[in-house]
């Protein structure tokens, strides 16, 4: 109550005009988002040939859970909704790879394509449920609808039932068979055109109007924003990316399982969502790296310190530090210096 | 075949009575504060994990059962003073997400406790199982029955009866009002979140001897199923919630029974997007509340 007084009496005073400033997300440049990826792209690049295999693969992982959150920060983080069932529409963009490539031996890149309108088509049909709902209801519907899809997962025997896909083929390019190095560049490479084309996005007028969405969905349709509409649009592009991610994680691992997509995944994809900044399209690769990195730091501290730990002990910190964003830095790690202080 | 059914009906009211609890706990904080709390479910774990440990080590049931409770009440304690109070100027969705923070955090923290072993619990009463026209259910049902007979009595006599229940559904039906007649928001918002855990905890109890083993990751699946109770039964209203978990857990062992185990978990969400869009009150609740 006190807080509804005291943003009330914000909105009143004088500060909001520079406090809005401050939080302008459009503050990168025109093009920027585009040059910017270009650089991590090519650094990417370059860094495969030197890095050890391993965090090779960490550095796909990464490529593959950004892609994943920029479409979420999209959804989440500009149009103010909520999702916890991403990693569903990250599993109907695998399975629907893995069919392809396994019942009708197409290439992994139709399969991305494939993977990509599968996900909107269920997304489409699925945003008539969920995205009448606000909040709390809409949490509760997203969450409920990504289980349901698990169910499905695990049930159909025609996509492999609870044993998935085995074998699932790899993507190639010409002669050429992709090798863990490839992947990763791939998966950069769509982070790259998934940032470029979101960027363009955010800073036209379709940006704008999500963010008036979050502020507000009744004020901004009395600006003549039609609020069910872009959230449906934003909600089905959101599956577009985690479809695409999908994809190319069936084949980078060329098994899936209903497993890989529970309702966990879809957590985690929140922690790096609001970890790395919900409002900012770089924040979702930022946070994406974090959550991978740190995971990897705490298995090898971790058992130093406590010997007896296993499991996803890691948990317990991402769990800590997303309520510590939460409080300290709402716009997440990229977003710190631009939180204007509370009066 | 009705036998089997039956069967299905018992097995289903044992899990609901476990349910209709957790949902309890749901109710009550969202009644208070507004707040869906995701990591409600993980205080059943909590609860039960201490007991189990307590025993396990030597002490008394009934000391055990009592210790559980209070461990479980003072995690809802510092997890409200450390995560929610500090993030009250917050909105909805963050608040949303808060709660899924501390989720995970509750989690991990119990995996550096207990590690990944499951512990068990002695019944609380021994005896071969009881027999109900065909069906058998095992005596420790009788406990959680009981306690959902204790909670969800000891809720209402408190609301409708008490000076200070009074207090609460005033400081719901209008928080501004309230608190300009001097009711006490936040520590009421306090007190929903550890009666909330304490009675997580409790169920967490007196549910562990009836299942193979309480586990660090056990509470998500009684937290998924107690927001679909809540949901269920309208998340504002405890007859709904009672009403929310035995009709879940019914339905998730006719399901489980007759279709597959996988739907046994996934009709619950089934029904609860129903739910949503077509009476998203739940079955008593009466209004939409914006909150």
């Amino acid at each position: 109550m006190e807080a509804a007084v005291r943003s009330w009496k914000a909105g009143c005073g004088g500060r909001p005009v520079s406090a809005n400033a401050k939080r302008n997300p459009l503050r990168i440049s025109d093009g920027a988002y585009g040059r910017i990826a270009l650089v991590v792209l090519a650094a990417v690049a370059v860094a495969v040939w030197f890095l050890p295999s391993y965090y090779t693969g960490l550095l796909t992982l990464v490529g593959i859970y950004s892609l994943v959150t920029i479409g979420l920060n999209l959804f989440m983080g500009y149009a103010g909704q909520v999702s916890l069932g991403q990693a569903a529409f990250v599993g109907i963009g695998a399975y629907t790879s893995a069919v392809l490539a396994v019942y009708l031996h197409l290439t992994p890149w139709l399969g991305m394509v494939g993977g990509a309108l599968a996900a909107a088509i269920v997304a489409y049909v699925l945003s008539f449920v969920a995205l009448r709902l606000r909040e709390n209801l809409l949490a509760l519907a997203t969450l409920a609808l990504g289980i349901v899809i698990n169910v499905v997962f695990n049930e159909w025997e025609f996509i492999g039932g609870s044993s998935g896909f085995k074998g699932i083929e790899g993507f190639t390019l010409g002669s050429f068979t992709f090798d863990p190095r490839a992947y990763a560049i791939l998966s950069w490479a769509l982070v790259a055109l998934g940032i470029w084309f979101a960027g363009n996005l955010v800073r036209a007028g379709f940006g704008r109007a999500l963010i008036a969405i979050s502020a507000g969905e009744l004020g901004a349709q009395a600006l003549g924003v039609d609020a069910l509409r872009l959230k449906r649009q934003t909600f089905v592009l959101s599956a577009v990316y985690a479809g695409i991610a999908g994809a190319v994680y069936a084949s980078y691992q060329s098994y899936i399982d209903p497993s890989s997509f529970s309702f966990l995944l879809s957590v985690n994809f929140v922690l790096m969502s609001v970890i790395g900044g919900l409002r900012s399209l770089w924040g979702a690769v930022v946070g994406a790296a974090i959550v991978v990195a740190l995971g990897q730091l705490l298995l090898i501290v971790v058992p130093i310190v406590l010997p007896s730990a296993r499991g996803d002990f890691q948990q317990f910190f991402l769990g800590a530090i997303l309520v510590a964003i939460l409080i300290f830095s709402p716009r997440g790690i990229t977003g710190w210096r631009a939180e204007p202080s509370r009066a | 075949m009705t036998a089997a059914i039956w069967q299905y009906i018992l097995g289903g009211v044992a899990d609901g009575a476990i349910f209709a609890l957790v949902a309890a706990g749901f109710v009550l904080i969202y009644q208070v504060t507004g707040i869906i709390n995701f990591a409600q479910g993980e205080f059943v774990m909590i609860g039960g994990m201490t007991a189990a440990t307590l025993a396990g080590a030597g002490v008394p049931l009934g000391a055990a059962a009592l210790l559980a409770v209070l461990v479980a009440a003072a995690v809802g304690a510092a997890a409200y003073l450390l995560a929610i109070r500090p993030a009250r100027a917050a909105t909805g969705v963050t608040l949303i997400f808060i709660t899924l923070g501390l989720d995970v955090a509750l989690r991990g923290l119990a995996l550096f406790v207990w590690g990944t072993n499951p512990l068990s619990l002695p019944a609380f009463s021994s005896g071969a199982a009881i027999r109900i026209f065909g069906g058998a259910i095992p005596p420790q049902t009788l406990w959680v029955l009981l306690t959902d007979a204790v909670v969800f009595t000891a809720l209402t006599v408190f609301f409708r009866r008490t000076y200070a229940g009074t207090a609460v559904r005033a400081a719901v039906a209008n928080p501004q009002i309230a608190s300009t007649f001097g009711i006490p928001l936040r520590t009421f918002a306090f007190l929903s979140f550890v009666v909330a855990a304490a009675i997580g905890g409790l169920g967490g109890v007196v549910i562990t001897p009836n299942l193979g083993g309480m586990q660090y990751d056990s509470g998500l699946t009684y937290g998924l199923a107690g927001f679909v109770a809540a949901v269920l039964g309208g998340l504002e209203s405890l007859p709904g919630a009672l009403l929310g978990g035995f009709l879940l857990g019914i339905v998730e062992h006719l399901a489980g029974g007759l279709l597959s185990t996988g739907w046994e978990q996934g009709i619950g969400f089934l029904i609860l997007v129903l739910v949503l869009v077509a009476r998203p009150q739940g079955l008593l609740g009466r209004r939409a509340r914006r909150a």
